[in-house]
């Protein structure tokens, strides 16, 4: 699958691109420069060589040289997906879980109020941009209450960045013992977490919800109510029986999540691995682009793998 | 008096869509009213949609400016109704290219099966497991930002929805009797495949279509945001939103926000339409419990 990933993107971004060297070399080059560049980029080479020379170092965990920074791309990335997660894992624990609940919630009470009104919303939710609601809420809480902390990175320009052990302001400033920056990160991921966890449950929710409704009407369900158990356990038969399958959805809508995570990031300055994927898109940085692409394709795997291990857990039914 | 009684079944008619399915019905109102921006923004709006009033540079909202004007001095409103436009010229175009390559190919993969089938499957898995806005964001800047390009990218990135829909129903009929009686009275595959399988397979694609442009509007706005795709000063939804962005910090909210409810409003549309639809469409959900 992640070969997958890798020839899509590699073939769709190098057949649609305009001559790659005119581009780095600026208006001014001549025409030896424009040759030294493609070769220096091995761009000369025939397509389907170049293909397997990039996946043949990949393979070894070389992500190849950024096109404009000259830096290897795995440095790039490293530092920077740390920040990223910092970001995307406490928002889907949150999302994930409100998401889930309300869905299952809004499934026992199917056709109510509260089942219209948390349907609504979910879809409401599913239909706001991402990047708007940031804006519109770095006005609201920023701009107007003063609130929030200033949407310039992920700590304020008075504290000193902790000495970096695992790369998380977070953690790195606990371990430090320094909690004014411990505080001072808390403070700039409360909002973009906030959005995020909103962006993730309405999905979840809209999703959940159908499955739920398909459990409880299903036939094993309607056999414990007629064997007269108690509401309280055919509830945690149906919320047991969903878990598996919402778990799969939630592990797909992670991996969509990343797109909504880059953009959070450009408009919070975060400075993240969305960030600096979306620079290189922009500037047009074809290796860095790849890697870009290569890691959100190893981290869905990654997911998916995940997600499998803990559904074989949850449902006997699955292990043989 | 004729008139009359077909108003009261009219009007009944209504009544009974409303009680099935009450999002489908705001939602075609919705889609409605973008159709109908789209059409009259030129009669309609006070100013040209790129026309700078040079006395009006970053207005708050006001009488004569509903929605404010903008860093160039140019009339918000206006470019809100403009951007209507944009909104239906990406909506409807991509949804022709997603159709008009993705039944074809849900046809012919479910009927043959085989190779056909297994590619399709593996590109799909390909598709899920990736954020379909960064690969349009990427092939987009690759491929040069024009709205051909915008709307060619997500029509053939969301094709393979429609091929697996397709797909999965044509595999449930391709065994029935009336498939075998067209195959041995000598019907050539095409006219299997186009005449006899596509009316019978073409609900659940139709079902799916209204969530897809709203996925297409959103994804257009995005790369639009992001500066990829289609740029200002063109009165594209996603583009006024990104030339709003910078003026957030310092409190001028209105550049941005107003854009951004229009595109909202228009997405919420189709999506409580595509929502709609399904209920009616399919009878698991219609279940009263």
């Amino acid at each position: 699958m992640l070969l997958g990933v890798v020839l899509v993107t590699f073939l769709l971004i190098r057949i649609g691109t305009r001559d790659a060297s005119l581009m780095l070399a600026g208006p001014f080059a001549d025409a030896a420069m424009l040759e030294r560049i493609r070769s220096n980029l091995g761009l000369d080479r025939p397509l389907y060589e170049q293909f397997f020379i990039y996946v043949g170092h990949l393979v070894q965990g070389d992500f190849g040289l950024s096109w404009i920074s000259g830096r290897p791309v795995i440095d790039e990335i490293r530092p920077r997906l740390v920040a990223t997660m910092e970001l995307l894992l406490p928002a889907f624990a949150i999302g994930g879980f409100a998401g889930a609940s309300l869905g299952i919630a809004s499934a026992f009470r199917y056709g109510s109020r509260f089942d219209h009104t948390s349907r609504f919303l979910s879809l409401l939710g599913f239909s706001v941009p991402t990047y708007w609601i940031g804006l519109m809420a770095i006005f609201l809480f920023y701009s107007v209450f003063g609130i929030a902390a200033a949407p310039m990175g992920r700590i304020g320009m008075a504290s000193f960045p902790p000495m970096p052990v695992t790369g998380s302001v977070l953690i790195d400033g606990a371990l430090a013992g320094d909690w004014d920056v411990v505080i001072d990160a808390l403070h700039h991921l409360a909002l973009p977490v906030a959005i995020l966890a909103v962006i993730i449950a309405a999905p979840i929710l809209k999703h959940s919800r159908v499955i739920a409704l398909d459990v409880i009407n299903s036939d094993y369900v309607s056999y414990a109510r007629s064997c007269g158990l108690p509401p309280r356990i055919v509830r945690q038969i149906v919320v047991r029986n969903s878990l598996a399958p919402i778990l799969t959805l939630a592990g797909s809508e992670l991996t969509g999540t990343l797109a909504a995570v880059s953009l959070l990031e450009l408009i919070f300055a975060w400075g993240g691995f969305g960030q600096w994927g979306l620079n290189a898109i922009l500037s047009g940085d074809f290796a860095a682009v790849q890697g870009y692409v290569a890691v959100i394709a190893l981290f869905s795997i990654g997911v998916f793998l995940v997600i499998d291990l803990l559904v074989l857990w949850l449902e006997p039914r699955t292990r043989s | 008096m004729a008139v009359a009684i077909s108003d009261i079944r009219a009007g009944d008619r209504l009544a009974r869509l409303w009680r099935r399915s009450s999002s489908f019905v705001v939602g075609s109102t919705l889609v409605a009213l973008l159709v109908l921006t789209a059409l009259l923004c030129g009669v309609v709006s006070p100013y040209g949609a790129t026309e700078v009033l040079p006395n009006a540079i970053l207005q708050p909202p006001s009488a004569a400016h509903w929605f404010g004007t903008d860093g160039n001095g140019m009339d918000v409103f206006t470019r809100v109704l403009y951007g209507a436009r944009y909104a239906i010229a990406i909506a409807l175009p991509s949804a022709f290219v997603m159709v008009a390559v993705g039944v074809p190919l849900g046809l012919i993969a479910g009927y043959y099966g085989g190779v056909v089938d297994e590619v399709l499957t593996r590109m799909l898995d390909v598709l899920r497991a990736f954020p379909s806005i960064i690969l349009a964001l990427a092939v987009v800047s690759a491929t040069g930002q024009s709205l051909v390009n915008v709307v060619v990218v997500i029509g053939l990135i969301d094709a393979p929805i429609f091929a697996r829909v397709v797909r999965s129903e044509v595999i449930s009929i391709r065994r029935s009797d009336f498939v075998a009686s067209a195959v041995v009275t000598g019907n050539p595959t095409w006219r299997i495949l186009f005449v006899h399988l596509l009316p019978n397979t073409i609900k659940g694609a139709a079902a799916l279509l209204p969530l897809r442009m709203a996925w297409a509007l959103r994804v257009s706005a995005t790369l639009a945001f992001v500066g990829v795709g289609i740029q200002a000063p063109e009165p594209e939804w996603g583009a006024l939103i990104r030339q709003g962005a910078e003026y957030i910090i310092s409190g001028q909210h209105w550049v941005a926000m107003f854009p951004g409810i229009a595109l909202v409003i228009a997405v919420f549309g189709f999506n409580l339409m595509g929502d709609g639809l399904q209920e009616l469409t399919d009878p698991r959900l219609d279940v009263r419990k």
